[in-house]
């Protein structure tokens, strides 16, 4: 399941006609202004977007260029947010080709990507953290919270080890709502990481690994709060690795069912404005666009606006696709602009629904001296249910 | 390129913006001009404004440096495919627009493209009426280096007819502005023919040859929203020639007009016609498509009304299908991405202009052409301007299949040769339409001269205009 056929992905390289719309198309009609973050936030060479990406890579693959990390760089600048895809009229799938090429070029050596996935090997995460400490926020909540039982929240390493609040107001709306559920003992990173970045045969062991112990949780249901974890564990898993979890939900798809069936209610709340950015993984990935807005609007005092790029044709807030570990600078440059492009909303808060995208917003908001209030949904309907 | 013109360029644009760099490079050594040789150029630089273009001109005019002015990249018939040795200059980070409301006028840098343009504009509600079908991609500047069209062309021609003035740097670096703006005392672009000669036109179409156009000034007006879609059908050629004609000559404003043969309708149904939810029908051999758009419903009513009069008195019908026009029209800022991708190939492109009244013996000669060689491709083309029509047929190959590639090739030299016959002209002079043209010595005799003047090293964009 992990094996690429080599002529088919060139193949589907040379579907790329070198139109170049994928760098920076503004099409006001389809909502797209501009495509691609990297080339807007670098020096903005060719090789910064998708279309020098691919001729890149297909000179990598036969040949005409030297196998060398330098040469290779920028196939790892790209966060794979799939803007490009979104308006690339070409039947191929650019930014999935992209990662396929990561894997078939595995063999380059990449320091960045083979310490963080060896930190990930060790440690079950990526942080170099003992990995107990993911469940350290569960001691703040006044109660015990199992390690087996029907619903498992799987917590993430970002939420878990840099975020904390984000399991913490997770938990409060699984308690608000009557939900028992639990939180494993020692989880396991998704390896979510590992697919972007080419490191597929050790993201299939770590998915196994995962599976196993969730299996042996007892889950008949698994929530994240984080969207990465989300996208490879409902869609990664079993399509790449024919890994079956138990139903997988992000809490705002939960939590938008148990507002509906009236198991939340959400009070009224200071009167702000928030806008909401779609991480990638959860909007362009799986189609969850509604969710986080139906959770945004059912929040009495929540006036909500949308940024120029939103849904289908959002601008990525820059950590994915490996970024962040890889040109940490590049990344929060990009979460920069997104926090610059919520600004022009007139909103105080942009609001997500993926700790990792929170995380690069708020260097953003470093990087820009900016006011913008940045947090997770969770936050804000947390906060309406006491 | 020797180290120590690498080192003046980054200091002129700082080391960020240059680079001489393996993957880099081979980026740049392509276009969208697929069946084109990838050639590497030594370094690429990406200038922020027009004066550090002017210094690294003077340093290329100095080192006898080919040089490549390159915008979106999309262009087609290999304009901006780099020489040995030379040097890229990059220019999408000239993304300034300045507004002349009260002159109906904008003023563009030249990394501003159409898609961008266009929405700036629509905010004022004003547009630039011509819309290359690589909007999203090309930029202003690159599409008068090229002297373009597309949609909208059918009522305004060509976007040269829309140019108020550019700003020029020269191969020495010299920067010149033409038209009214050639003067500091003006409010702005206004008039294109001031101050003698067409200077303006010169650099027209140009193809980067005579200097790097770094600002833009057109014309815009108030945005058009009253549209009617329509198809027309005919038994002959003849028949929707004459109607083509007589949409003109009776000032009826078809912003984008297409005469459809029967096999190349099907061909552009199989690509498109699910999608733009064009309903089965039993087309006829001749299928005219139609956008009009007027800026008062009076108007369009009008102009409705008359063209299907004027349709009938050509032996024709309304067919009534407006899905196939109002999907091209809407989609007109992409149409070549689609296109380009709706059928599998990758493709070499001649463009060129016929005369509506001949539109029969482009079509004729490109079709013996793809039959004699074995090749697939298509005879797509507008209505351009007073009097013109523009195709851009497409020969398709197998980017896998080399031999396929080099006949697709030796295929389009010959359809240029025979087009040119038929009394078809280029808007772009690419070598092979003037390569053993006697007829055409004493006027390529001129444009070499004026090259020589220019660019008396032949720094800029060689082998590009007519071979010079």
């Amino acid at each position: 399941m992990t094996d690429i056929d080599l002529d088919y992905l060139r193949e589907e390289l040379l579907q790329c006609r070198r139109c170049g719309i994928c760098r920076n198309a503004v099409y006001e009609d389809k909502g797209f202004d501009g495509i691609c973050p990297v080339w807007k936030n670098s020096s903005g060479f060719e090789t910064s977007f998708m279309r020098g990406k691919i001729q890149v890579a297909l000179a990598l693959l036969d040949g005409e260029l030297e196998k060398t990390p330098e040469n290779a760089e920028s196939l790892f600048q790209c966060t794979l947010c799939g803007n490009c895809t979104q308006i690339c009229a070409a039947e191929f799938n650019p930014a999935e080709s992209l990662e396929q090429v990561r894997q078939v070029l595995s063999d380059i050596p990449n320091v960045v990507r083979d310490n963080l996935v060896e930190k990930i090997i060790k440690y079950d995460n990526p942080y170099s953290e003992d990995n107990t400490e993911k469940r350290k926020w569960i001691e703040g909540l006044g109660y015990s919270v199992p390690t087996k039982g029907n619903t498992l929240y799987y917590v993430g390493c970002t939420a878990g080890m840099r975020l904390p609040d984000a399991a913490v107001y997770t938990s409060e709306i699984l308690k608000s709502a009557g939900i028992d559920f639990a939180v494993l003992d020692n989880e396991p990173c998704c390896g979510s990481v590992m697919i972007r970045t080419g490191k597929i045969e050790d993201a299939k062991t770590n998915a196994e690994k995962v599976e196993e112990i969730i299996r042996n949780s007892g889950a008949e249901r698994v929530i994240v709060s984080c969207a990465g974890c989300l996208k490879t564990l409902r869609k990664d898993y079993p399509e790449k690795f024919g890994v079956k979890l138990p139903k997988t939900l992000h809490i705002l798809e939960y939590a938008e069912e148990l507002i509906k069936e009236g198991k939340l209610r959400p009070k009224k709340i200071e009167e702000v404005q928030v806008t909401y950015h779609d991480p990638c993984h959860m909007g362009r990935e799986l189609g969850v666009y509604e969710s986080p807005r139906e959770v945004l609007k059912a929040i009495p005092g929540v006036k909500f606006v949308e940024m120029d790029t939103i849904r289908e044709t959002a601008i990525c807030c820059g950590a994915g696709g490996g970024l962040r570990s890889y040109d940490p600078d590049l990344s929060k440059n990009i979460g920069a602009s997104r926090i610059s492009e919520a600004e022009e909303t007139g909103a105080t808060i942009i609001a997500t629904a993926c700790p990792f995208c929170e995380n690069n917003l708020l260097s953003g908001k470093k990087l820009t001296n900016s006011r913008m209030e940045v947090m997770d949904v969770v936050e804000l309907l947390a906060k309406s249910i006491r | 390129m020797d180290s120590k013109i690498i080192t003046k360029l980054v200091e002129i644009i700082g080391e960020k913006y240059v680079s001489t760099r393996p993957d880099v490079l081979l980026a740049y050594s392509s276009s969208a001009s697929t069946g084109y040789d990838s050639i590497k150029p030594d370094a690429v630089v990406r200038p922020g404004n027009t004066e550090e273009i002017s210094r690294i001109l003077k340093i290329a005019n100095e080192y006898k440096i080919p040089v490549i002015a390159r915008s979106g990249g999309s262009s087609l018939q290999g304009e901006v495919i780099p020489k040995e040795g030379s040097l890229v200059v990059e220019l999408m980070r000239l993304a300034d627009v300045t507004l002349y409301e009260d002159l109906r006028s904008v003023k563009v840098g030249a990394g501003v493209t159409f898609g961008m343009l266009d929405k700036f504009l629509n905010k004022h509600d004003l547009w630039l009426p011509v819309y290359p079908e690589s909007s999203l991609v090309c930029t202003i500047a690159g599409n008068v280096a090229v002297n373009g069209a597309g949609p909208g062309s059918s009522t305004e021609g060509c976007i040269a007819e829309l140019v108020l003035g550019l700003e020029v740097v020269l191969p020495d670096g010299t920067v010149i502005q033409t038209g009214t703006e050639a003067s500091p005392h003006v409010p702005g672009p206004f008039l294109r023919y001031a101050f003698g000669p067409d200077i303006t036109g010169l650099f027209i179409g140009s193809l980067g040859s005579l200097g790097i156009i770094t600002n833009v000034s057109v014309k815009v007006t108030k945005r058009m929203r009253q549209f009617h879609y329509e198809t027309y059908g005919f038994e002959t050629a003849e028949q929707a020639e004459k109607f083509l004609i007589s949409l003109k000559q009776n000032d009826i404003n078809a912003v984008f007009a297409s005469i459809y043969e029967g096999r190349i309708l099907n061909f552009f149904m199989d690509m498109l016609g699910e999608e733009y939810e064009i309903p089965e029908h039993d087309w006829p051999d001749f299928t005219v498509s139609i956008t009009i758009g007027r800026m008062r419903e009076d108007q369009l009513t009008s102009d409705v009304a008359l063209a299907a009069k004027l349709c009938e008195s050509h032996g024709g019908h309304v067919i009534g299908i407006r899905q196939l026009p109002q999907g091209e029209w809407d989609d007109r800022m992409r149409t070549f991405a689609r296109s380009s991708y709706a059928h599998g190939w990758h493709w070499r492109i001649l463009y060129h202009h016929q005369t509506p009244s001949n539109w029969h013996a482009s079509v004729k000669v490109i079709w013996e052409v793809m039959d004699e060689y074995g090749l697939l491709g298509h005879t797509a083309g507008f209505q351009t301007g007073h009097s013109s029509y523009n195709f851009y047929p497409h020969l398709y190959f197998d980017p896998t299949d080399k031999e396929e590639e080099e006949k697709v090739k030796e295929a389009h030299v010959e359809l240029s040769k025979r087009l040119f016959k038929t009394g078809a002209v280029p808007f772009k002079l690419a070598p092979y339409w003037v390569e053993g043209v006697e007829e055409m010595k004493d006027y390529l005799n001129f444009i070499k001269a004026i090259k020589q003047t220019l660019d008396p090293n032949g720094i800029m964009n060689p082998g590009v205009l007519g071979g010079l």
